[in-house]
């Protein structure tokens, strides 16, 4: 809506920027936490993972603040069509990034335990999987900023990558688990650390679904081929030598 | 200081607006109170049950002013009879189906004319009009004199009031698939009646308080007359002939008939300002 | 995922699609005298539904009301062309019975106006016009629509006085109650609560609510939230020209004109 005029109510024009400074600033510092909580896991940097589980609290009280603001406008402003629209969507935009921070809290304190183990296998899909969360983390925190909705279908179809990396991660940490009992507490904790990531994708593509429909007025009915097989997934033991 | 002295000019202009003004009414009701009270108390003397019970005198005897008091009010009443109807029905014409064409607009000039045209004038024109052609004063002749100066009076209320009454009761009254003359009859005159009935008692003081016209078309009439072909007797005239005789007790009359008059014309105006105060109240 | 609103959108728009048009405007056109105030207008009024018209001051939306029941008659100068069809005939036809018209097509304006007459008249007025009923029957006609129009309870004691004592909200029901008493087809409401307080305007709003279960109705508003509130299908229109016509839901959802969207949403001009 960038070609739209402005507001006749000066001061709602302000509230409606004032929300989506809001968003942004929430944005911001889930980007940080996520990269910290990328540090903590790939570069093992227990100070990282500090960072990213002290900036949740922040988060979740600019989710409220955020909350509170727009029910505010809601009831004060009832507001219509696209201003509806922006509204109501960065409502559900707050949550998914409060989702997200809560995540990346996760898998920090994930990496802290995750430290004291000796990793004897690559790192090289989950820092490839943090990589690509961290694009359309950052790809999607923009199109909020600017309601760009070309930027938001990108990443709600780079999420199927995302997907598939973490299909390939769960199948290869599993056949660890299963070569060598010893390496099942690690990578269990790596486990979690993929879902979170995987959920962090999934709740970009959140946004960029309401982004899409908060600018277009149309909801994203495309189907997204969803790529997350695990829960199907069936690993089996190599067959054991018969004596 | 400045301040102060500005403020004191101000307060000096106020006083001296407000003193000159409260004179100018002052000076107005003077005149007022003096006539009023002149009339009180001379009128007040005379004022006995025979006022009401007998005739008029001849010179040098006792009398009343019956036939007077029931000649002015048949005549005003054959006056409203012939000059309501048309006029209310002029007026309605003039809002309702002519409101801006070039003929409305002449009428409505005429009729103003007509409303500021000198009484005599009118007492002239049906003197030549019925005194002349039927050869003799009457009572009618009277009567469609006072009709005359009734007509414009009510023709310029029912117009300003019933245009006064808004478009949207009019568009009300039409939506519902009332015809035009059932909307006017049983909506438009509704909803302006106390206007129009205002128009009709500020007409009636006017006209009884009319000589000139009667001089010239019902005359006087001695004696009991209820017949308005023949002269009739009317306190305005009465008063007219008594006051300037030579005779004391005509003279009593003369200012009993002024009291009951302007007691008249009061009630009646003060009717008229109710009525008008209970429309916008 | 998609926001709950959209699925609203879709049932709505597929729900005013399915109901039959009670009166189709076709290439409608106005003007006063010269001034075209109605462009090529397409727009049908769904059975049983309320359309509500938005648009600024002197869009035609008002203009496009006084078209339905033929009330631009009483103005020299001002005429229709194209079609506006009822029962299969053009009321823009010449050889109308406009009376008959308006005991077909309603209308309740702007200001309550109450006629200066009992309340039972003011009921009475209009059905006399078009139906002779003895007493009983007229009784029974005006305890009718005054139930229709909630106005019953409060009016029931008072029948034989004057309507002019009612208040302003309850005069706006009198006027309701007079136009559903000649049982009208098509009701048409012109801005009938921006005269009135709140409370009366939600009576007045519940009120549609009910009569669209008889009434064809066609509302007139400058209050917003009152069309989103009211309305089954919103028509929106600017300098005389239909702008966009849909569900209300839709219109104050996701508008598909640019110049909806900044109307409702406050960023004309």
């Amino acid at each position: 809506m960038t070609d739209t005029p402005q507001h006749i109510v000066k001061s709602y024009e302000q509230e409606l920027n004032r929300l989506r400074d809001l968003l942004t600033q929430m944005g911001g510092i889930v980007e940080s936490q996520v990269a910290a909580c990328t540090d903590a896991v790939v570069e093992r940097d227990g100070d990282a993972a500090n960072r990213a589980i002290e900036l949740d609290p922040k988060v979740d009280a600019l989710e409220r603040e955020a909350e509170q603001f727009i029910i505010r406008l809601l009831a004060l402003r009832q507001p219509m069509a696209g201003d509806l629209r922006a509204i109501v969507a960065a409502l559900k935009c707050a949550g998914d990034l409060e989702r997200i921070g809560d995540y990346a809290a996760n898998v920090a304190k994930r990496s802290i335990v995750l430290a004291q183990f000796n990793m004897p296998y690559s790192m090289g899909g989950i820092a490839h999987m943090c990589q690509l969360v961290q694009e359309n983390l950052k790809s999607i925190i923009d199109a909020v900023g600017e309601n760009n909705v070309e930027l938001a279908v990108e990443v709600w179809r780079s999420d199927a990558r995302i997907d598939e990396i973490y299909n390939a991660l769960f199948r290869e940490l599993i056949t660890y688990m299963m070569e060598d009992p010893r390496n099942i507490t690690p990578c269990a904790h790596l486990l979690f650390i993929a879902k979170n990531l995987e959920r962090i994708g999934d709740h970009a593509t959140n946004i960029a679904e309401t982004i899409y429909y908060s600018v277009t007025g149309e909801p994203l009915l495309e189907g997204r081929p969803k790529g997350d097989n695990s829960a199907y997934a069936v690993v089996r033991p190599p067959e054991e030598d018969t004596p | 200081m400045a301040r102060t002295l500005r403020s004191r000019r101000r307060q000096f202009t106020n006083i001296a607006a407000l003193g000159a003004s409260t004179l100018a009414t002052v000076f107005g009701l003077f005149w007022l109170v003096w006539i009023l009270l002149t009339t009180v108390i001379n009128g007040y003397q005379a004022l006995n049950l025979k006022l009401i019970t007998q005739m008029t005198p001849p010179p040098g005897s006792d009398g009343g002013l019956l036939n007077a008091i029931a000649g002015s009010g048949i005549m005003i009443a054959v006056a409203v009879l012939l000059g309501a109807p048309i006029g209310i029905m002029a007026g309605t014409h003039l809002a309702e189906f002519g409101k801006k064409n070039a003929l409305a607009e002449l009428i409505r000039f005429v009729n103003d004319i007509l409303l500021s045209a000198p009484s005599i004038v009118i007492g002239l024109f049906v003197y030549e009009l019925v005194v002349r052609q039927s050869g003799h004063f009457s009572g009618w002749a009277g009567a469609v004199s006072l009709g005359f100066i009734l007509l414009p009076v009510v023709v310029r209320t029912t117009d300003e009031t019933m245009r006064l009454v808004p478009t949207q009761l009019r568009e009300a009254a039409l939506a519902l698939g009332a015809p035009k003359w059932k909307m006017t009859l049983s909506v438009l005159y509704p909803a302006a009646r106390t206007g129009i009935l205002t128009g009709l008692l500020l007409g009636v003081a006017r006209i009884s308080g009319e000589t000139a016209p009667l001089l010239f078309t019902a005359l006087n009439n001695q004696y009991w007359s209820a017949d308005l072909a023949e002269p009739m007797a009317n306190i305005p005239v009465v008063i007219f002939q008594f006051a300037l005789a030579p005779y004391d007790a005509w003279h009593a009359l003369a200012w009993a008939g002024a009291l009951l008059m302007t007691m008249f014309v009061l009630i009646v105006s003060v009717g008229a300002r109710f009525l008008l105060r209970e429309r916008n109240g | 995922m998609m926001l709950g609103i959209a699925t609203e959108t879709a049932t709505a728009a597929t729900l005013t699609d399915a109901v039959p048009a009670r009166i189709s405007m076709r290439d409608l056109e106005f003007f006063y005298g010269a001034n075209r105030a109605l462009k090529g207008i397409n727009l049908d009024l769904p059975e049983r539904q309320i359309t509500g018209m938005i648009g600024p001051s002197g869009c035609g939306k008002s203009t496009l009301l006084r078209v339905l029941n033929r009330m631009y008659d009483l103005y020299p100068g001002q005429r229709a062309t194209g079609q506006v069809w009822m029962d299969g005939v053009n009321i823009l036809d010449d050889g109308i019975e406009l009376n008959y018209l308006r005991s077909r097509v309603g209308m309740v304006f702007q200001k309550p106006t109450p006629f200066a007459m009992s309340i039972y008249n003011n009921i009475a007025f209009g059905v006399r016009l078009h139906e002779s009923l003895g007493k009983a029957a007229m009784d029974e006609r005006v305890e009718w629509s005054l139930t229709r129009a909630a106005l019953w309870d409060e009016a029931k004691d008072r029948l034989n006085s004057s309507a002019l004592g009612l208040s302003g909200g309850q005069q706006q029901r009198l006027c309701i109650a007079r136009t559903i008493a000649v049982r009208p087809e098509v009701i048409l409401f012109d801005e009938p609560t921006s005269a009135l307080d709140p409370i009366s305007t939600l009576k007045i709003e519940e009120l549609l609510d009910e009569l669209k279960k008889d009434f064809t109705i066609a509302i007139v508003t400058h209050n917003m939230q009152q069309a989103a509130r009211c309305a089954d299908q919103v028509a929106f229109f600017y300098l005389g020209e239909l702008v966009e016509v849909g569900a209300a839901a839709q219109i104050f959802t996701a508008p598909t004109q640019k110049r909806t969207q900044e109307y409702i949403t406050g960023r004309f001009g």
